[in-house]
């Protein structure tokens, strides 16, 4: 084996030898000073040092600043889900932007982060969000509106800044929200006196017809111990097996 | 839900609640008293550990009622497994205690938020009201 000259580690490093996006990304990189922090990995509940380690909920929206439309759909949401305290999640679907990143952590999530793409995938109904980081422009004509909306990423040195539109009107979570919403995210990096890793997200929503000035909210997570793993949230189980005994009893009916 | 065996008129019961609103047959966390939690012991008889919540039916028996199936629903299966739940760690027939929270109503029934097994392991949480009422 030959070692490899310093120079000639330097050349095969280069950036322009890496080719097509990666080139341009890295020498992006390169020239910005440093190359991103790295998400990547599982995130869980941040355990504050309160009694309980209760400070690991996202900071609450108490008293939101509503318009009259939002109260009114709102109140209207509430008086026809709290007689049976129906909820979407026990109906076997996720919360949306940004209840399912606000509520993230209660049950894990995973980033997996590409430099043209940071997915998230939250556990709880197995909610997954796209971040592109690519610079695409989209038209917003094409974009079929959603729960979780359509998400693009930029680094601004060490933080992540996500933009997500194209929400559906969402009433039915504790951060309601029109089909106007326009979420921003910063996430960082930080480190616990006792060393532990946090992901820290601060969250601006901007929505005129909702809100009467944008809602800031906070979220901490903290990095999911050595070996931690994902599980599926399988939700719809119980339905199909229902369903199945019911045809049984019915063939047994029949026979 | 008095009459012994009764479990399969509850389960065609809840079917048709199910047929009627998908997985509507969960309910509301307001209606359980998460302060007050008590202990029941009874027979498993039929166990189904889920997502967002495991639904759980309990012969038990006391004074005040006699003997009859009730049914519970308690915390998530990946909840269950994060605490210590493993699969076949219950099974029908098992003789287990639960931690429930009790319907406020009086009536039988709650929310599960511990078990101690036939051979005595634990596993659960202590709960909040919230985190039942997420549905997550």
């Amino acid at each position: 084996m030959h070692a490899v000259s310093d120079e000639a580690r330097r050349r095969r490093c280069a950036p322009w030898r890496t080719g097509g996006l990666g080139a341009f990304l890295l020498a992006f990189a390169t020239l910005a000073g440093a190359a991103p922090p790295d998400f990547t990995g599982i995130w869980r509940t941040y355990r504050g040092a309160g009694p309980f380690g209760t400070d690991f909920r996202a900071s609450r929206l108490e008293d939101p600043p509503f318009t009259e439309e939002a109260r009114r759909k709102v109140a209207e949401y509430r008086a026809l889900v709290e007689p049976a305290g129906d909820t979407p999640g026990a109906f076997c679907l996720g919360t949306g932007m940004p209840g399912s990143m606000l509520g993230s952590g209660a049950y894990p999530m995973e980033i997996i982060q590409r430099p043209e793409q940071i997915t998230i995938i939250y556990e709880a109904h197995t909610e997954v969000r796209r971040i592109y980081m690519d610079g695409r422009k989209v038209d917003p004509r094409d974009i079929v509106p959603s729960r979780n909306g359509f998400s693009v990423g930029r680094w601004e040195g060490d933080t992540l800044v996500v933009e997500t539109t194209a929400l559906k009107e969402a009433v039915d979570q504790s951060t309601a929200h029109s089909d106007q919403a326009h979420i921003v995210e910063r996430y960082r990096l930080s480190k616990e006196a006792d060393g532990r890793k946090v992901l820290t997200a601060e969250m601006t929503m901007t929505d005129p017809r909702f809100y009467t000035r944008p809602v800031v909210l906070t979220k901490r997570w903290q990095a999911a111990e050595e070996g931690a793993m994902m599980m599926h949230y399988e939700c719809n189980e119980p339905q199909w097996l229902d369903h199945l005994d019911g045809l049984r009893e019915a063939a047994a009916r029949q026979e | 839900m008095k009459h012994p065996g009764s479990v399969w008129a509850v389960l065609a019961a809840s079917l048709a609640v199910l047929m009627a609103a998908p997985a509507g047959a969960h309910h509301s966390a307001a209606q359980f008293d998460f302060s007050t939690p008590v202990t029941l012991t009874g027979k498993v008889k039929r166990i189904r550990m889920a997502n967002p919540h495991m639904r759980l039916v309990l012969e038990i028996t006391d004074d005040k009622r006699g003997t009859r199936d009730v049914e519970f629903e308690g915390h998530s299966l990946n909840n269950f497994y994060r605490s210590g739940w493993r699969p076949d760690m219950i099974k029908v027939g098992d003789r287990i205690e639960l931690r429930v929270a009790p319907r406020r109503d009086g009536e039988d029934g709650g929310y599960v938020t511990g078990v101690k097994t036939a051979d005595g392991q634990e596993f659960g949480t202590g709960t909040t009201q919230r985190d039942a009422e997420s549905g997550r």
